[in-house]
C-alpha cells in the first residue's frame, strides 16, 4: 500500500467529516449570520407597513454592527472547536495519528468543511442584505476572508493553548474592539478593520461605532491578501503544531 | 529481525514516569501476547511507544525493525484499538472505515473489498451503516477492531478491548482474536484482567508501576518464583495416609488438610512428581485426582506483586 500523499490525506479527512457539519453545531452556525439578515428584513418590512421606508444606512448598520463584528467572530468561536480540536477532544486524534498520513493536513482538513459551510451562510446572508440595498459582492468576500481568518486563528489557539476558545473570546472581542478605538497603525492589526476596508469605507453618513477613530486607509488589494495570508499562516502554524506535538491516547501531550 | 524490540526505552509525562527503563523483545512469528497489569501499571504507555504515538524519551523502541514515531513505513503495518468507548459523534461506521482505510493508502475497489471483509469478519456487514450514536457498545468496539484490521496490518495492538463488553461480546471477541492469530497475524492485547488473557493466551508480558517484571509463558515465569512453592492438591479417601507418605518426603514446604484432600506444597514439582506417581503405583495411599493450585495466571500475577509490593 503506498502512503497517502498531502492532497490524499485532505481529500479524505474532508470527505469523511462532512456529515459532522450538519449536526447542531452546523445549524446554529447557519443561524447566526441569517439572524441579523431576517431581523434587518423583518423592521424593513414593518417600517414600510407603517409608510416610513427603511434608510440607506440602515443595511450598513447591520453589517457593520451586527454581521461584521459580531456574528463573524461568533461562527468563528463556534467553528473552531468543532475542527481538529473536537478530535482531540472526543479522543479520536489517535486513531488518525497512527495512519501513515502527513499529520500536518489535518487541522485544515478539519477545519475546511466548517469554513465552507459557513462561506455559504454567509453567502446567503450577503444575499440578504443585498435584498436591503447592500451591495452584494465586496460585503461578501469581507465576510468570507475574515471568517477564514478568524477560524484558521481560533483553530491554532485550539492547538496551542487548552482553553483556546476563552483567548479566541479576548482576541476577537477585547483586542479587536479595543484597538479599533486606538489611533494609528494598530488599527491594522485587527481583523474588523481589513473586513471594513474590504465591505468599502463609510461615508459620512454611513453608521459609525461611539468612540470610533478616523479609520485608517487601506486598499482593498492590501486588506484581501493581509486576511488571505495570515489565515494560511495560522493553518500553516497549526499543522506544524500539531506535526511537533506528541499526542497520546488520552489525548493530551506526551514529552516524548 | 523481531517483531518489536525495546532497548532500556522509558517514557515520562512530565515528572510522571509511565514506563520505567525497559527491554525486551518478541520474535516473529505469529500468534497472540499478552500485555498484563493492573490499572496504571503503564500498559498503555507501552502501546503508545508500540504504536508510534509517543516517541520514547530515552532509549530505543523497534517494531519491524525500524522506529514507529511518525514513520508511515511502520506505521502502515500496525493497527491499533484503543481502550474506552471513543467513536467521532455525526458519522457512520461505515463512512469512518473507508476514510481510515483511505488514511491507510487504501481506495477505489481495494478499499471496498477490503472494507466488505473486515466488517464481515468482525460480523457487522448489516449495521456498518448505523451512525456510532445509534450503537451500542460493542458494535463500536467491533467497527474500532475493523479499522485496525482494514488495512492488512501485521501487528494489531489492542488496549483493554474486553472492558465495557458483555459477556457474549467478550467470548465472540476472543474467538474473532484467535482466528486472526490463527491466520498469522500478530496480536498484542493488553488487559488488567487475568482471565481474559489466560483464555486467549499463554504468552505474558507483566508490567507494574511503570516496570516489566517478567515476559514469558506462565509455566516459565511461575518457574521462575523459586520464593513460592507450587500447591498441589491431592484428593484421596484416606487424606491423612497421603500426608503421612508427603511428610517423610524431601522437598515438601508444607501440608493442609481439607475434607477428601490434602493440599501439598512443594518446592520443586518436577522433582517431587515423579515420586509421588511412584507411591500411587506402589499403593503407598488411596489417589482420587491431583490438581495444582497456583500454577495459573493469577497465581502468577499475585505472587509477583506480592514480591515487589
Amino acid at each position: 500500500m503506498k502512503r497517502p500523499s498531502p492532497l490524499a490525506t485532505f481529500v479524505a479527512v474532508f470527505q469523511g467529516n462532512l456529515p459532522r457539519l450538519l449536526q447542531l453545531r452546523g445549524w446554529v452556525l447557519a443561524a447566526l449570520p441569517l439572524v441579523i439578515v431576517v431581523g434587518g428584513l423583518l423592521v424593513s418590512i414593518l417600517l414600510r407597513l407603517n409608510g416610513t421606508p427603511m434608510g440607506a444606512e440602515a443595511p450598513w448598520a447591520l453589517f457593520r454592527l451586527g454581521l461584521a463584528p459580531v456574528m463573524v467572530p461568533i461562527m468563528a468561536l463556534v467553528a473552531a472547536p468543532a475542527g481538529i480540536r473536537e478530535d482531540l477532544e472526543q479522543r479520536v486524534l489517535p486513531f488518525l495519528l497512527v495512519r501513515p498520513i502527513p499529520v500536518w493536513v489535518l487541522p485544515l482538513a478539519r477545519g475546511a468543511g466548517w469554513f465552507l459551510w459557513g462561506g455559504v451562510w454567509l453567502g446567503l446572508a450577503a444575499l440578504g442584505l443585498g435584498g436591503l440595498g447592500l451591495p452584494v459582492l465586496m460585503p461578501f468576500l469581507a465576510l468570507l476572508l475574515a471568517y477564514w481568518a478568524e477560524l484558521a486563528f481560533l483553530s491554532l489557539l485550539g492547538l496551542v493553548f487548552r482553553r483556546g476558545t476563552l483567548w479566541g473570546v479576548l482576541a476577537l472581542f477585547l483586542w479587536d474592539p479595543l484597538v479599533r478605538f486606538l489611533p494609528g497603525r494598530l488599527q491594522w492589526f485587527t481583523f474588523i478593520h481589513h473586513l471594513e476596508a474590504l465591505a468599502g469605507p463609510p461615508s459620512s453618513g454611513q453608521v459609525r461605532g461611539l468612540l470610533e477613530q478616523a479609520p485608517m486607509t487601506t486598499s482593498i488589494l492590501a486588506s484581501a491578501l493581509v486576511l488571505l495570508v495570515f489565515g494560511g499562516i495560522c493553518w500553516a502554524l497549526a499543522g506544524w503544531k500539531l506535526q511537533v506535538t506528541s499526542i497520546g491516547l488520552s489525548g493530551g501531550e506526551g514529552e516524548g | 529481525m523481531s517483531l518489536l524490540s525495546l532497548d532500556r526505552a522509558s517514557l515520562r509525562y512530565g515528572d510522571i514516569l509511565g514506563l520505567s527503563p525497559t527491554s525486551f523483545s518478541l520474535p516473529l512469528g505469529g500468534g497472540i501476547t499478552g500485555l498484563l497489569g493492573p490499572n496504571g501499571a503503564g500498559k498503555s504507555s507501552l502501546i503508545q511507544l508500540l504504536c508510534g504515538l509517543l516517541p520514547p524519551s530515552g532509549g530505543e523502541v523497534r517494531v519491524f525493525g525500524e522506529a514507529p514515531y511518525r514513520n508511515p513505513a511502520i506505521l502502515g503495518r500496525i493497527g491499533l484499538v484503543p481502550e474506552g468507548d471513543r467513536f467521532p459523534t455525526g458519522l457512520r461506521g461505515d463512512r469512518w472505515l473507508r476514510m481510515m482505510g483511505r488514511l491507510s493508502g487504501l481506495e477505489g475497489q481495494a478499499l471496498e473489498t477490503a472494507l466488505g471483509a473486515t466488517l464481515d469478519l468482525v460480523g457487522m456487514t448489516d449495521r456498518a451503516h448505523l451512525p456510532f450514536s445509534a450503537m451500542s457498545k460493542g458494535m463500536r468496539q467491533r467497527i474500532r477492531l475493523a479499522q485496525g484490521l482494514l488495512h492488512g496490518s501485521d501487528l494489531l495492538v489492542l488496549d483493554e478491548p474486553f472492558n465495557g463488553l458483555d459477556p457474549e461480546g467478550r467470548l465472540e471477541l476472543m474467538e474473532t482474536l484467535r482466528g486472526l492469530a490463527g491466520q498469522g497475524r500478530h496480536i498484542l492485547v493488553s488487559s488488567h484482567i487475568l482471565g481474559e488473557v489466560a483464555q486467549l493466551t499463554d504468552r505474558i508480558l507483566l508490567l507494574l508501576r511503570g516496570r516489566l517484571l517478567a515476559e514469558g509463558s506462565v509455566t516459565e515465569i511461575r518457574a521462575l518464583l523459586d520464593r513460592h512453592p507450587v500447591e498441589l492438591r491431592v484428593h484421596s479417601e484416606d487424606p491423612r495416609a497421603v500426608a503421612r507418605w508427603a511428610v517423610e518426603e524431601a522437598g515438601l514446604a508444607g501440608l493442609r488438610m481439607e475434607a477428601g484432600a490434602v493440599v501439598l506444597s512443594v518446592g520443586s514439582p518436577r522433582a517431587f512428581l515423579p515420586r509421588f506417581q511412584d507411591a500411587v503405583a506402589r499403593g503407598a495411599f488411596p489417589f482420587t485426582a491431583l490438581s495444582p493450585l497456583d500454577l495459573d495466571l493469577d497465581a502468577v500475577f499475585h505472587y509477583l506483586v506480592q514480591d515487589h509490593a
